[in-house]
């Protein structure tokens, strides 16, 4: 009867818990915190926090190779590359490139904002990263999580999960990140510049864009095709408006399933051993680094521009260059109504917020193609 | 390991200018196509509101 007592012991996880387990279980305990009761980004946060307490209890080998139950979702969904195009392609489903049609102009803040990016590439270089794990830390700046966890499982899987927790949290901390930095690079002046009505777009024009859209940009780069095809074949689903339920799948039950994966495969490569390094914290710092400087980019460009423009653009939606869709944009309208109450900023910063997506994705292309 | 700055600075260079110049051809791209397509559909509702060719009237019998 003892020798039963002891065997079940000593062969219980228990006994083989490490005080790192417990950091993580720790970590795991925070996360689920500002999932369920602080709501920050609680699709992805929940089940990344709970991949993280799962994969730390000990022998459950969950993330074994060829064995763990997680380990294939890890090694299918994120390490063959299936589900960020996923992602990519209900994300598509549910955009609206209607303002970004309307004023095409917003396309080089989509692109200045990614300035940024590069800058904290350099810096994380200076930090003593390789520059495979430089360009992962880099893409935080960027606000989209799927293309950084894209970017990271190709060139610096090991830091897959913080990379990705990093992306997720600034998303949601954009209320309390962007608006001192909005202010910071404005005047009152120009916050309170009012902005005239967007122009009308076509149901063609909406139609031609994801095609004209995936074209330019596979030709150009390549490296993009797997997160773009599918950004505008979903959005091609919704303004073709013939395939409503392959639309509403994509965006809904696709877009549902493909997230649970996502995070619990993410959260799950967040073990003890790879998680608790000083790299790791570092990476937090990069990243928010990177979230701060790109939104200054996109600010900046915003003002560069307004020094050749007649109509002059509010630059505080330059700020909306990244790619947190729609969550800069609010926070744009907000600080704009905030300055002058008759400014409707919300539809002209969803222009440069969508074009930060297509931005973050090349600019990820770029970066796989020259160190993939 | 060491740290090869000039591809450093040629992932630098090459992101930043690679970004705006694929940016900048999109931005051209799609206002050219709206453009377009501006075009066509004023052209296709001029066509359509422009008032119908008087048609030939019968000739009377008296």
């Amino acid at each position: 009867m003892l020798d039963i007592l002891k065997d079940l012991i000593y062969s219980s996880g228990a006994v083989s818990l490490t005080g790192g387990n417990l950091v993580m279980w720790l970590v795991s305990f925070v996360l689920l915190y500002l999932a369920i009761k602080k709501q920050y980004e609680p699709l992805l946060l929940l089940p990344i926090a709970f991949g993280i307490l799962i994969v730390n209890l000990p022998l459950t080998f969950l993330m074994e190779p060829e064995h763990g139950l997680v380990w294939f979702f890890y090694h299918y969904g994120i390490e063959l590359d299936i589900i960020p195009p996923l992602i990519f392609l209900g994300l598509g489903a549910m955009i609206d490139f209607g303002p970004l049609i309307a004023n095409p102009k917003t396309l080089l803040l989509g692109a200045g904002a990614q300035a940024g990016l590069y800058v904290t590439f350099f810096a994380a270089v200076l930090f003593g990263f390789d520059l495979q794990e430089a360009a992962s830390i880099a893409i935080i700046g960027g606000a989209d999580g799927p293309t950084t966890i894209f970017l990271t499982s190709k060139l610096a899987p090991h830091l897959l999960g913080a990379t990705a927790v990093s992306a997720y949290a600034y998303m949601a901390l954009v209320p309390i990140i962007q608006p001192p930095m909005m202010k910071l690079l404005t005047t009152e002046h120009e916050r309170k510049i009012v902005m005239g009505k967007l122009r009308p777009v076509s149901k063609l024009q909406r139609v031609c864009f994801p095609i004209v859209t995936a074209m330019a940009i596979m030709l150009m780069v390549p490296t993009a095709a797997p997160l773009i095809s599918m950004l505008m074949l979903g959005n091609l689903f919704k303004e073709s408006g013939v395939v409503e339920r392959l639309s509403k799948a994509a965006s809904n039950e696709l877009m549902n399933i493909v997230t649970i994966f996502l995070g619990l495969s993410v959260g799950a490569t967040m073990t003890a051993g790879t998680f608790l390094s000083p790299k790791v914290l570092f990476i937090f710092f990069l990243g928010l680094f990177a979230f701060i400087v790109s939104t200054g980019a996109g600010l900046i460009m915003a003002k560069i521009m307004n020094l050749f423009l007649k109509n002059k653009i509010n630059p505080l939606i330059g700020a909306a260059g990244v790619s947190a869709v729609p969550m800069a944009a609010r926070c744009v309208h907000k600080v704009g109504s905030e300055a002058n109450r008759r400014n409707y900023l919300l539809m002209h910063a969803m222009g440069p917020n969508v074009a930060g997506v297509i931005g973050t994705v090349v600019a990820a292309a770029i970066l796989l193609k020259n160190l993939g | 390991m060491e740290t090869d700055w000039s591809k450093v600075m040629e992932v630098f260079a090459t992101g930043i200018i690679g970004v705006f110049v694929v940016m900048i051809l999109l931005q051209i791209l799609t206002q050219l196509s709206t453009r377009i397509i501006d075009f066509v559909e004023n052209f296709g509702k001029g066509e359509e509101s422009s008032p119908e060719p008087k048609s030939p009237t019968a000739p009377s019998k008296d």
